[in-house]
């Protein structure tokens, strides 16, 4: 296992200077999917199988989708970019990348030692859940889940006022096998990720890569020419979706002050169906933000066939 | 058994590693892509044999993501990135000549 990591260490310091350095985008897009996808294996390695599997829905999923469909509307340029023999600069990024790796190191090093799990897991039979990740982020942290949840409305919003979605939706190449695919896929994509929300209170799973996977099943169906019933207007339903996930936590913030309880504190008899509701709503809010950070703009109000043709 | 295991995880990794010499070397875009899919199946399998090796079930889970997350970067691929460079390009590279 010694000379799996170190091979694993290896390919992915090779494949972070590959996407960073090679002279072609498409070869840096495809080296950086690979670099997902090997560091899915690094967290595993790791004893971590949720950040594991975040990474493998994310990562190695979303946004190597993301990546190809910005390269297929960037205009096609051939300058093949300094080679770094003649980049003054990186006399300082060198040094300051060491520098900061090696305060990153100290302050690794100055982490107390046992850590929090053993204060976790002293407090997990009252959190409602069984799987001590999920206690931290919805219950013991979840104000840090709020503000991460509000990150991801904050970049929607931004993109959204940037204007419309820019380019047609559907492929430019139409294809039977493509549309049967999607039509196929889909329902997996809906499936396993109600499964990942479910697992997620005893075991890895949870919100963010269930609604990681249902967005990805999104942009699938997308590109496959689907039209989405959600439409992007004022009023629409894209909208509620997308605020749900925050607004959700907020009532639920503020709800159990109702109860007598402090901000954020779940009433103990109620705290596993609170986090239940959470996720849910957090699961929905994800997916349809991935959705719409593909399409790179806003939705129109009508899908109609100009729409997907435009 | 478990070291038998361990040394396909280990042969399948250098097989990803030696791999990579495709996604450099390319020459078109679809050559490189159908590497990467080659290193998802890989990692796939990795993942499935760690989760024995190790008895770590929720193994299974990551790895039944990847393989359905592998399908949307190549329809992505196929349905955008390729057509696009194709069109605009004209000579089958993708775009991504060698320098």
């Amino acid at each position: 296992m010694l000379v799996f990591d170190a091979l694993l260490a290896g390919a992915l310091i090779w494949l972070a200077w590959q996407a960073t350095h090679t002279p072609g985008l498409f070869r840096s897009v495809i080296s950086f999917i690979v670099f997902g996808l090997l560091m899915a294996l690094a967290w595993v390695r790791l004893e971590a199988p949720d950040i594991a599997l975040a990474e493998a829905a994310i990562g190695a999923g979303a946004t190597g989708a993301l990546l190809l469909s910005a390269l297929g509307r960037l205009a096609v340029t051939h300058e093949a970019g300094t080679p770094w023999q003649e980049r003054p600069d990186l006399y300082f990024w060198i040094p300051a990348g060491a520098a900061l790796l090696g305060l990153l190191t100290l302050a690794a090093w100055a982490l107390p030692t046992p850590g929090l799990g053993d204060d976790v897991r002293r407090v997990l039979p009252d959190s409602g859940v069984a799987n001590p990740v999920t206690a931290v982020l919805l219950n013991i942290r979840a104000f840090d889940t709020l503000l991460e949840i509000g990150v991801l409305l904050l970049a929607t919003i931004a993109i959204w006022s940037l204007g419309r979605m820019p380019m047609p939706s559907a492929p430019a190449v139409r294809s039977p096998a493509l549309t049967a695919l999607g039509r196929v896929l889909f329902p997996m994509f809906v499936l396993v990720s109600a499964y990942l929300l479910w697992r997620g209170s005893h075991a890895p799973g949870g919100a963010f890569p269930a609604g990681a996977v249902v967005g990805a099943g999104g942009i699938l169906s997308i590109l496959a020419g689907a039209q989405p019933w959600l439409t992007g207007g004022v009023r629409g339903p894209w909208r509620i979706l997308l605020s749900l996930g925050f607004a959700t936590m907020l009532a639920v913030a503020w709800g159990v002050m109702a109860l007598g309880q402090p901000f954020f504190a779940y009433p103990p008899g109620l705290a596993g169906l609170i986090v239940l509701v959470l996720e849910l709503a957090a699961g929905l809010s994800i997916a349809m933000s991935l959705v719409a950070l593909y399409l790179a703009g806003q939705p129109p109000d009508h899908w109609g066939p100009e729409a997907a043709r435009r | 058994m478990t070291e038998f295991l361990s040394i396909l995880v280990l042969l399948l990794l250098a097989n990803i590693v030696v791999g990579l010499a495709r996604v450099l070397r390319g020459p078109s875009a679809a050559d490189r892509m159908l590497a990467a899919e080659m290193f998802s199946t890989s990692a796939v399998v990795i993942l499935l044999l760690l989760a024995f090796i190790l008895d770590a079930p929720a193994l299974l889970d990551v790895a039944l993501v990847l393989a359905l997350l592998a399908a949307l970067a190549v329809v992505t691929f196929v349905g955008r990135a390729w057509s696009e460079l194709e069109i605009r390009d004209g000579d089958g590279t993708g775009g991504d000549r060698e320098p």
